[in-house]
């Protein structure tokens, strides 16, 4: 849903720091790592020191102006020693921590890099015996066919999800009218009351839905259906198998 | 001479006045009115129109003598009721904060509270839309933002908060309506030592970064003195490993006294939820038979697909049942709550989940109808695949879920036992249309293609229709002025005004 624009709307809100490109993330994680990251974890997200990526003072600093005096001054009552590094170095680490606070802020935007690795847990055997046996994927698909190379097409997680809801899929209709007349073409229209399509020439046409009646032949119908029906292990079995297909 | 909302209106059923987001303080959205009815519907013309120039409206107006209040992000609009005129317009500068959208305004005799993207409390003054105070109810810094319409009890304004993008905690304040001085907070998540701490792991910062955000406005019981409100679900959302335990009380139904904020009872439809599924649709009251004895009641259609019905007065729990296909529980526990299977938790390699992260409904309004005793509402069928995709320490999100296919319908459910006795099919794509109920018989509701719909409430007919050019992401509302009852309908950037011939 709006999930993702949620997630940027509010990364974009916490990230507004103006750093320029000297300050690389890569630099300030392994500045990060050598000065707090015994305390605070590698990666910031606390260890014997608390999480900093859920920091409100990290999260409320915009250029180092709230974070600086603490890495200069430490935490004393709570054990963190003052730290009085070259300016640099603690603009590198201001910089990592935004950039932290962004990714976890953001971590709903995974996309075509996600690793395969992680998304490999099924047997491609089994998912070509489902793709020629229950799935019934053979009476519309063919591995030498369409779905030759289809695993370089697509990054693997979009390939997943693509076989679960292709996007591409024309509905076409037939319409017969009270004369008996059929008029085929692709769908532009259905709902509850009324229908409307653009015939072979491309014109268009429609009627309210009390007048005729309608077939839809929809080729992504097969796909809609085997949402009720697929385990998760078939659908591994199933990317499985498809990403053999190169 | 002033033309503030009368304290007493709150208490009434919606006639002349819609003074609260969901009309009156029981959540029914059903109308007495029966001027508009099954054998006059198809007369039902346009009034008027009122074209905002915005975003898509996603508020309920208010109605207070003869002015209507609705919202967008952003901005408050006083339309006049009658003739669809605007009377004033109120823009707030907001750069920061999500604007994804805005329910509307809450109203204490002149003065409306209206919440803001950066989650600050603005109160204005409803005769030309001054600002008299400005609070900051959150810090938007960390990540909260505000959208929920604010409910008025006595002399409280009780606001909430949005914001599940990182891990913060939810909470719901009650300030005073002159001054906008805090009264109290209730905070979702308890202190560690707390009743309900047990819940979450004893070590580690969980419990204080657990989420659970008060998006939506709950109601109220005057004769208990009890806030019933729905609270979000728990972060970091995707990853429930981060937070083994029930994860109280997000995902809950919370019962409040108002003068306290201190918790009565509570019943969580989501326990331990991994699937964005919030418990904040409207707790629904009536007071009804059931199981053969008079009963205060309160009904919730949950985002997870369930239906459940609790004794408003204790929180005891009366019944569960899905009102839409699931995938996702191996059953319903000694407690009435669904118990989730750990294989459609979100997985490294996707987990295929009905319903999907949208929810098998929403916040679109549902609807209850005292006379039929049915409970109305937007029912999904939708299908996502969820992904657990963090590494080291899960923060924010977690992971990724993706909507794949989905159907809705719009069904009447019998509350006795939970049976659909009619549903209503809408076609492909996700309606996001709320419902009103009237004595009229009536349901009005629209479909994800654009059209505006009439049903027969007793059996889901459709008995009157209009494309109105786009889809409706709002719920509708009705008042009556000068013996003329409208039906006012926010459709994209456009309030529309229904109502019978003069």
């Amino acid at each position: 849903m709006m999930r993702s624009l949620r997630c940027a709307a509010v990364a974009a809100t916490l990230a507004a720091t103006g750093f320029s490109q000297q300050h690389t993330a890569a630099r300030g994680q392994k500045e990060f790592a050598q000065s707090c990251g015994f305390c605070h974890g590698e990666d910031a997200t606390g260890a014997r020191a608390p999480d900093l990526v859920r920091s409100p003072l990290v999260n409320r600093d915009s250029g180092g102006e709230l974070i600086g005096p603490v890495i200069r001054n430490g935490r004393p009552d709570n054990g963190m020693p003052a730290l009085p590094l070259p300016d640099n170095t603690i603009q590198d680490i201001v910089y990592f921590l935004h950039q932290r606070v962004k990714q976890a802020a953001g971590s709903s935007r995974v996309g075509g890099d996600y690793p395969i690795e992680r998304l490999l847990t099924g047997d491609a055997d089994a998912g070509r015996a489902y793709f020629n046996g229950a799935g019934k994927c053979a009476t519309c698909h063919s591995p030498t066919g369409d779905l030759a190379g289809i695993a370089k097409k697509y990054a693997p997680l979009y390939l997943e999800e693509r076989i679960l809801a292709p996007r591409r899929g024309v509905v076409t209709l037939t319409v017969t009218t009270p004369a008996g007349e059929q008029i085929s073409g692709k769908m532009a229209h259905l709902d509850e009351f009324s229908v409307a399509l653009r015939d072979e020439s491309g014109w268009y046409h429609s009627w309210s839905r009390e007048k005729v009646k309608v077939e839809v032949h929809d080729p992504l119908q097969a796909h809609h259906e085997l949402l009720g029906k697929y385990t998760d292990t078939d659908i591994h079995n199933l990317f499985a198998y498809l990403e053999t297909l190169k | 001479m002033a033309q503030g909302l009368d304290p007493a209106a709150l208490l009434k059923l919606p006639t002349d006045t819609w003074p609260s987001y969901n009309g009156d303080y029981t959540g029914r959205r059903y109308s007495p009115l029966r001027q508009i009815n099954t054998f006059n519907i198809k007369s039902l013309t346009l009034a008027w129109a009122f074209q905002a120039n915005a975003d898509a409206i996603k508020s309920t107006p208010l109605e207070v003598n003869g002015i209507l209040y609705f919202t967008v992000p952003e901005q408050v609009w006083a339309v006049d009721a009658r003739t669809g005129r605007q009377i004033w317009h109120y823009r707030y500068k907001s750069e920061a904060g999500d604007h994804i959208g805005h329910r509307g305004v809450g109203m204490w005799g002149n003065w409306l509270y209206f919440e803001t993207p950066d989650a600050h409390l603005i109160s204005l003054d409803a005769k030309d839309g001054h600002v008299r105070w400005n609070i900051e109810l959150a810090d938007v810094k960390l990540g909260y933002f505000a959208t929920m319409a604010p409910l008025i009890v006595g002399n409280h304004v009780i606001a909430g908060v949005s914001g599940d993008a990182t891990d913060i905690p939810g909470f719901l304040e009650s300030v005073d309506p002159e001054t906008g001085k805090m009264q109290w907070r209730w905070y979702t998540e308890p202190k560690p030592g707390e009743p309900g701490s047990e819940t979450w792991p004893k070590d580690g910062d969980a419990i204080s970064h657990g989420g659970g955000m008060t998006w939506m406005t709950g109601t109220y019981d005057p004769s208990l003195n009890l806030l019933y409100w729905g609270t979000g679900n728990p972060n970091p959302v995707l990853a429930g490993d981060a937070r083994p335990g029930d994860n109280l009380y997000t995902c809950s139904i919370v019962a409040l006294n108002p003068d306290t904020g201190k918790l009565e009872w509570y019943f969580q439809p989501s326990p331990h939820d991994t699937h964005d599924w919030d418990a904040v649709q409207t707790p629904v009251l009536f007071d009804a038979e059931f199981g053969g004895k008079p009963r205060k009641l309160l009904a919730q259609a949950s985002r997870n697909g369930f239906f459940f019905v609790l004794d408003r007065t204790n929180g005891e729990h009366l019944l569960t049942k899905p009102f839409t296909e699931t995938n996702w529980t191996s059953g319903i526990d000694d407690r009435g709550r669904p118990v989730g299977l750990k294989e459609k938790e979100p997985h490294a390699d996707g987990r295929l989940l009905l319903p999907g992260s949208d929810g098998a409904t929403n916040w679109m309004a549902p609807s209850f109808d005292p006379a039929l005793g049915l409970f109305y509402v937007v029912a999904r069928r939708v299908y996502s695949i969820f992904y657990y995709t963090a590494t080291g320490k899960p923060e924010g999100w977690a992971g990724r879920d993706h909507n794949l296919y989905e159907e809705s319908t719009i069904r009447a459910i019998d509350y006795h036992t939970g049976e659909i006795r009619w549903s209503h099919e809408l076609g492909p794509g996700e309606s996001i249309a709320g419902i009103l109920t009237t004595a009229g018989k009536l349901l009005f509701t629209g479909d994800s293609q654009g059209n505006l719909l009439v049903l027969d409430a007793a059996t889901g007919k459709t008995l009157w229709h209009v494309n109105a050019g786009g889809p409706m992401f709002s719920s509708p509302m009705t008042y009556e002025l000068d013996g003329r009852q409208y039906v006012v309908e926010g459709v994209q950037s456009v309030l529309y005004a229904w109502a019978l011939p003069e």
